[in-house]
Order: structure tokens, then C-alpha cells, then sequence
């Protein structure tokens, strides 16, 4: 499954311009969103959602144009897991996944099956008697993502769906991403890279509504090669002064004093040794003008 | 229907909505008894008018709006009848309870008058009809300004109008308030049973266009 998005526009009643002619070729597999906050990531998903209606251009999925008349047949192949949800807080967790599948036309039998299935894998199995309101945030957003998977969605959109979670929970739910994607789509949606580090090799950066760069991970590392420095400082002030000045992707305390890593254009005036450009330093030289 | 049951009916809807007859039934003094449904009437009108307006928009107000957007029309639309349906049921019975309450004031009956039973037949096949037509009023309204404050703004501005004596004198039995502006000295006259009707078939319309509403403000 695919899709295409040509020359989107977004723009608000109050003139503002949340996507601005935007083109992008979402492949199948899982697909990286990168981009600062209000970069206009989520009005981009809340369109693909077909919960936005855009102002300007097209978007289409296997060929199929977004329409008013295909909204329907649409909406049966996504699953999305929003960046803020609150479900239920009525409902126990098993309870709100079965109204959420009931909604969403999945049959009984196969529903409860579902649910077990994604319950274990996200390790809520046994807090699903819990009401949703005595949930934690990183189990909200679990169950949030389960609820998202329970139609088993050709076409997955999750927005910042490791928020609040633990590392270890974090890649789990990363894998459990990854698996799922094998044979469908999936937009993840983060601010975070190491998220994207960690499961994607196509992705694309967003800023002010456009996208900076779209493509595989190579290619954005690639970009960025020749441009990361390390260095040491021994005080604190030094970094700082050295953060005025560049942009730091990374700081480290190490028995040499503080390890920083620098993005720069041109090499740095001062000591320091080129080294092999991140995800982070690489989506850092790419979202600063330099 | 368990489900929507606890997320139609929390518990502060449940206490407000009992206090709210309990006290009516405390301040709103009362003499005779076919005075009961006049006093409750248009205040259970209003009470219903308040909780019904959520139905749809608690979607809203917590964010799994653009999630419930996905399902189908049609399992949205069963979903809100259902909650409606569940909340009405309440409402009915509320206003049964309430109708009780009123008997502290010890009412009596008026010699060759309605008898007690017979008042409470009518309000019985009354108060169904308006808390069937202000329940679903109010949640389209809502819905269409998809803002709950607004909503009832506007429906309470409607409610003040029909409940007033110039609504009474235009629409005579034709208001969906008839019940209320009946003569109860004429109590075998049934003709506010017209504006009951209407509230009926008005609450119908407004159920087909659950579905439009949805698709176009939902």
C-alpha cells in the first residue's frame, strides 16, 4: 500500500499555514515523520485521517483519490492512535478495546482474539480489568495503540506513540511497530529520533509545514557527512559559550571533561575531530540554516 | 448497551439530575394534584436539554473525536441512539421519581375533578414525548455547533420562547409545551396530545438527520 501526496495544502481560518504544498511518497512498511513541534506534522496526519478536509491539493492511497465519496472506504483501511487521547475513563481497558472493536466493525470472536493478541504484546494483559482512569500516561497510550490495531488497518497512523512510556516499554512498542508493518503501512509520527533511529529507513523532515527532506536514511546521513565535529571542553562555561556559537547535537560528561558534538557547516575554530554523522546531528544540520 | 450505559450515565449526571427534582420538588409549591406535571414539565424539558447535549460532543471534549470519526456512519449513529435512548429511559424515570417527590406537599384532588391516577396517566404519556424531543434537540444542536456552551444557549433560548406565554398563544396546541398549557379544569380534553404528536415527529426527523450531522460537523 502506498501513498501519494501532491502539492497539499493546509491553511486555518485565521491564515495560517499549517502544510504548505507539500509532495510525498509514503511506500509501504513503516515511514518515519520527523519534525520539531508545530511543524505540522499532525494537521498532516488529520489529513490523511480524512478528519481534515486540505485546501489545496491531492492525496490518494493505491490510486485512490481522498474524496468525500471515498471517505468511507478510506477510513475502513487506517487505524490511528492520536497524540492526545483520553478513551473511556468509565470503561475498564478490556472493556473499552471491545466497545472501540464493536465500533469499528470487527466481529466478536475475532475481536476478543485481537485484543488478547495486542494486550499481551504491549504487556497490558494484566491491568486490562483496570478502568482506563487509573492508568498511568505510558498505559493510556498503550491502550491508545492497541485500539489503533484492533481493525488490523492496511494503513497505520500513530502520532507520538512512545510518549510517556518507559525505555523498555519503548522498544516494545518499536517492535511491535516494526512487525506490523511488514506487510502494510506505517506513518510514525515523532519528535524524537532515536524512535526513528531505531525502526525506520525511510523517513521524511518536516518543518513549517514543508518537507525539508524526504527519503531513506542513508541519504539524510549522507547529507550530513562532513559537517559533525566532537571536541572536549574541561569546564561547563566553555560548552556553553561553545552552544552560543554552534549548534550542539550532544553533550557527554567523560573522564576527559565534556564530549560535545558539534554541527557545522565549516570546521569548527577550535580542537576537534570530524566523526560519523547520527540520525540526530544529521536531522539537526538538515532543520537549521547554517 | 452495558458499556454506553457507563459512559452515558457517570455519576455526577446521576447526582445533579436527582438533586435537580429534589429540590423542584421542594421549592415549586403545589396545591392540587394535576398541578404535579405542570410544575415538572418544562423544568424536566430543561434538565433534559443539559444532559442530553453531550451525547455526542463528550467525543470531543475528550479528544477521540478524529478516532470515532473512522468508524462507520452508521455504527456512530447506533452508538448515539443508543446513548440517547439510555439517558432518555433515565430521564423518564427521573421524572416519575420526581413526580413523587411532589406528594410531601400533600396535593389533593378537586371534587369531580382529574382523580390522582388519572393525572399521573397523563403526565405518564406526556413526559416521554418531551424528553424525547428536547434530549435529541439539544444533542443536535450541539452537534451542529459543535459546542456543548452554544448548544444549549440556543436551545434554551427556544425552550424560553415555547415555555412563555406568547409561544402558548401562537402555537396553542401545537406547542411542544400543550401539556403544561392545558386547561386542567378541561381535563378529559386531550387536545395537547397535538403538541406531544408533534414533539414526537420532530424528535423522528431529527434521528434521520443523525447520520448528515455526523458526516458534515461531526
Amino acid at each position: 500500500m502506498s501513498i501519494k501526496i501532491q502539492d497539499l495544502t493546509v491553511t486555518f481560518k485565521n491564515g495560517v499555514t499549517a502544510v504548505n504544498h507539500a509532495d510525498l511518497l509514503i511506500p509501504g512498511g513503516i515511514y518515519g515523520l520527523l519534525g520539531e513541534n508545530g511543524a505540522g506534522k499532525t494537521t498532516l496526519m488529520r489529513v490523511l485521517t480524512t478528519v481534515l478536509k486540505p485546501t489545496g491539493g491531492n492525496v490518494t492511497i493505491d490510486g485512490m483519490l481522498y474524496s468525500e465519496g471515498n471517505y468511507e472506504k478510506i477510513q475502513k483501511k487506517i487505524g490511528y492512535l492520536p497524540q492526545e487521547i483520553d478513551l473511556y475513563p468509565q470503561l475498564t481497558v478490556r472493556e473499552c478495546l471491545e466497545y472501540m472493536g464493536e465500533l469499528s466493525g470487527v466481529e466478536k470472536t475475532e475481536c476478543k482474539k485481537r485484543i488478547d493478541k495486542y494486550l499481551e504484546k504491549t504487556s497490558l494483559a494484566e491491568h486490562q480489568k483496570k478502568k482506563m482512569r487509573q492508568l498511568s500516561g505510558g498505559m493510556k497510550r498503550r491502550v491508545g495503540l492497541v485500539q489503533a490495531l484492533l481493525n488490523e488497518p492496511d494503513f497505520l497512523i500513530v502520532d507520538e506513540p512512545t510518549t510517556g512510556l518507559d525505555p523498555e516499554e519503548r522498544i516494545r512498542i518499536r517492535n511491535l511497530l516494526v512487525d506490523f508493518a511488514e506487510d502494510r503501512t506505517v506513518l510514525f509520527s515523532t519528535h524524537v529520533v532515536e524512535d526513528l533511529a531505531a525502526t525506520c529507513n525511510q523517513l521524511a523532515v518536516m518543518k513549517k509545514g514543508e518537507f525539508l527532506f524526504a527519503g531513506n536514511v542513508r541519504d539524510l546521513l549522507n547529507a550530513a557527512k562532513g559537517h559533525v565535529w566532537s571536541c572536549h571542553v574541561e569546564e561547563d562555561w566553555m560548552a556553553r559559550k561553545l552552544e552560543e556559537k554552534y549548534h550542539i547535537s550532544a553533550k557527554q560528561y567523560t573522564d576527559r571533561g565534556m564530549q560535545l558534538r558539534l554541527i557545522s557547516e565549516r570546521r569548527p575554530g577550535i580542537e576537534c575531530e570530524p566523526c560519523e554523522a547520527t540520525l540526530e546531528d544529521a536531522y539537526i544540520y538538515m532543520t537549521n540554516e547554517f | 448497551m452495558k458499556k454506553e450505559l457507563k459512559i452515558c450515565l457517570p455519576i455526577y449526571k446521576i447526582l445533579y439530575s436527582a438533586a435537580f427534582v429534589l429540590i423542584l420538588s421542594f421549592v415549586r409549591g403545589i396545591t392540587f394534584v394535576d398541578e404535579i406535571g405542570i410544575a415538572l414539565e418544562s423544568p424536566i424539558a430543561l434538565l433534559t436539554v443539559i444532559f442530553c447535549a453531550d451525547t455526542y460532543l463528550v467525543e470531543l471534549h475528550n479528544k477521540r473525536r478524529d478516532v470515532f470519526r473512522l468508524f462507520p456512519v452508521k455504527k456512530q449513529t447506533t452508538a448515539i441512539l443508543r446513548r440517547l435512548l439510555i439517558q432518555m429511559i433515565y430521564l423518564v424515570f427521573i421524572a416519575i421519581a420526581g413526580y413523587g417527590m411532589f406528594y410531601w406537599q400533600k396535593p389533593g384532588e378537586v371534587m369531580g375533578g382529574i382523580t390522582s391516577g388519572t393525572a399521573f396517566g397523563q403526565f405518564l404519556a406526556a413526559i416521554p414525548g418531551t424528553v424525547l424531543f428536547w434530549g435529541i434537540f439539544s444533542m443536535t444542536i450541539c452537534n451542529v455547533v459543535r459546542n456543548m456552551w452554544a448548544g444549549i444557549g440556543i436551545t434554551m433560548c427556544i425552550w424560553l420562547t415555547l415555555v412563555s406565554q406568547a409561544g402558548s398563544d401562537f402555537l396553542g396546541k401545537w406547542n411542544v409545551f400543550s401539556y403544561m398549557f392545558r386547561d386542567t379544569d378541561q381535563w378529559k380534553d386531550l387536545s395537547w396530545m397535538y403538541g406531544k404528536s408533534l414533539s414526537v415527529i420532530l424528535a423522528v426527523l431529527l434521528i434521520l438527520l443523525i447520520p448528515v450531522v455526523l458526516k458534515k460537523r461531526g
